[in-house]
């Protein structure tokens, strides 16, 4: 789970680079490091030039074998591609981003799943429905000799949340996994039914979770009210016991993604207070 | 811990009992129970609870060493752990807490050069509240210069947090001083500045704007 200070993924690469430069990484392709970095770059300063979501596509397809040497994760420049491409919301990118979904590397697809929901890609609604509609006992279900489940469930679930088609056909994909028995997955998908359905009842399972005894678990559950903005929160985060630049996050995600708000709820006024007293 | 009748003993056994914390829940309980004692003695002990990466212990740690005041500002000083930003952020948010203007250099030093967001972010909103009370004019004035340049600096800082932390900061500075004042000119300056583009965090933005509505309420 994503603390708040992650420095660049790669230290030896981490000294500040200019745009031109991480273009040039990125189109070299002998390492693969600097190209990873790169990628990164290109997402996390939202880089506007008119080759980078093009380079970044190609990096995507490219789909490198694993380098031991090169000391990143196996296809690691396609993922941080695929992740910089949601970072920049060019949805010419999502014929590139729905391929690696159905790619064979599980972490490949979580990241082209995360992209496609950021990039709020209707057409990876299916795609993404189709695997996870096996539920519990096919998607769901651990593998064997990794901590892993089957699909990126998560990743998936939070990207139909995002993404936000509200159809009964989704909302039914979604529900089995309300009743996961990893509670990080139960967050995921109580977040994305709160997104499409805005049932109380699925704001209560994050505010149970944020008492969950794992500081794991309330620090997702934190996240996942933040995405949705559910502003009945405010007390529960205030109160949960987790570090404040989390829920430094999570409040202004009450602030800057409330769809609606219901008379009782808190006014922005009253979550910026809660805002300062946590700095 | 027993009920002794000297109070010496009592902050003992106290911290004995956080020293002696064998889990998570223990170590919050302790600490609470000894900062609730809220006395001068426990002020090491609550230093040490906030580089242990708890931060419900650490929270109630902080309030401990609020609530004891003055009297924890050299330890926090001379105690700072600069391997390990998470304890810095609630030493310095103890200090802004406090408002000791001896925490001066360490706020700017924070704001502008940690590398932890959340060390900063609590730096900045402890440049806006120091206690100039009992000082003279040119003194008070002097703070008051130093604390506005540092939060001014503060105001492009590359995270959206502490850019959150500097509106409070301003807010709180000039809040008290007349409209026309040349700090409370320059803080709604770097306020104006926040509240719209290119501020890219649309809750830094709302914060900007609320801060300059306050500061023209007055």
């Amino acid at each position: 789970m994503a603390g708040e200070e992650h420095g660049p993924p790669l230290t030896e690469a981490g000294e500040p680079i200019s745009e031109a430069e991480a273009l040039r990484r990125l189109r070299q392709t002998d390492d693969q490091s600097l190209q990873y970095y790169a990628a990164w770059w290109l997402g996390r300063m939202r880089s506007r030039h008119p080759d980078t979501v093009p380079l970044l596509r190609s990096a995507l397809r490219q789909r490198q074998p694993r380098d031991p040497s090169a000391g990143v994760e196996h296809n690691a420049v396609a993922r941080n591609a695929a992740r910089a491409l949601g970072k920049l919301g060019d949805g010419g990118a999502a014929p590139d981003l729905l391929a690696a979904l159905e790619d064979d590397d599980d972490g490949l697809r979580e990241a082209a799943a995360r992209a496609l929901g950021e990039l709020g890609a209707l057409e990876a609604v299916e795609p993404i429905c189709a695997r996870l509609a096996s539920g519990l006992a096919g998607a769901g279900a651990p593998q064997t000799n990794s901590p892993k489940l089957q699909e990126p469930c998560e990743a998936l679930i939070e990207a139909l949340g995002a993404i936000g088609m509200a159809a009964p056909a989704v909302v039914g994909v979604i529900e089995p996994f309300s009743g996961h028995d990893r509670p990080l997955v139960r967050s995921a998908a109580a977040r994305a039914l709160l997104q499409l359905t805005a049932e109380v009842r699925w704001g209560e399972v994050l505010l149970e979770l944020l008492e969950h005894p794992q500081l794991q678990v309330r620090r997702a559950a934190l996240m996942d009210l933040g995405a949705v903005g559910w502003r009945p929160a405010l007390e529960p985060i205030r109160a949960t016991l987790a570090e404040n630049s989390l829920k430094l996050i999570a409040l202004r995600g009450l602030v800057e993604h409330t769809s609606h708000r219901n008379e009782a709820d808190p006014d922005t006024e009253t979550v910026l207070r809660a805002m300062d007293d946590l700095l | 811990m027993t009920c002794s009748e000297n109070p010496a003993a009592v902050i003992e056994s106290l911290i004995r009992d956080v020293r002696e914390a064998d889990s998570a829940l223990a170590l919050l309980q302790t600490t609470r129970r000894l900062a609730a004692a809220a006395h001068p003695e426990a002020v090491p002990c609550l230093v040490e609870v906030l580089s242990f990466n708890n931060p419900g212990a650490a929270v109630a740690a902080v309030d401990g060493l609020i609530a004891i005041g003055t009297e924890a500002v050299e330890p926090l000083l001379a105690n700072l752990d600069e391997h390990n930003y998470g304890a810095r952020a609630w030493a310095v948010r103890a200090l802004a807490a406090i408002g000791d203007v001896r925490g001066l250099g360490l706020l700017e030093e924070a704001l502008g050069q940690d590398i932890g967001p959340s060390v900063r972010r609590a730096a900045a909103r402890g440049l806006g509240q120091l206690d100039l009370t009992g000082l003279g004019d040119p003194e008070a004035d002097a703070l008051r210069q130093r604390c506005l340049d540092a939060l001014e600096a503060g105001a492009a800082d590359g995270e959206w947090v502490v850019r959150y932390g500097v509106t409070v900061g301003l807010e709180r500075l000039v809040l008290p001083l007349p409209t026309t004042s040349p700090w409370s000119l320059r803080a709604a300056s770097v306020l104006a500045s926040l509240s719209g583009p290119p501020e890219e965090a649309e809750v830094v933005q709302l914060r900007a704007r609320l801060a300059l509505e306050r500061l023209q309420e007055r």
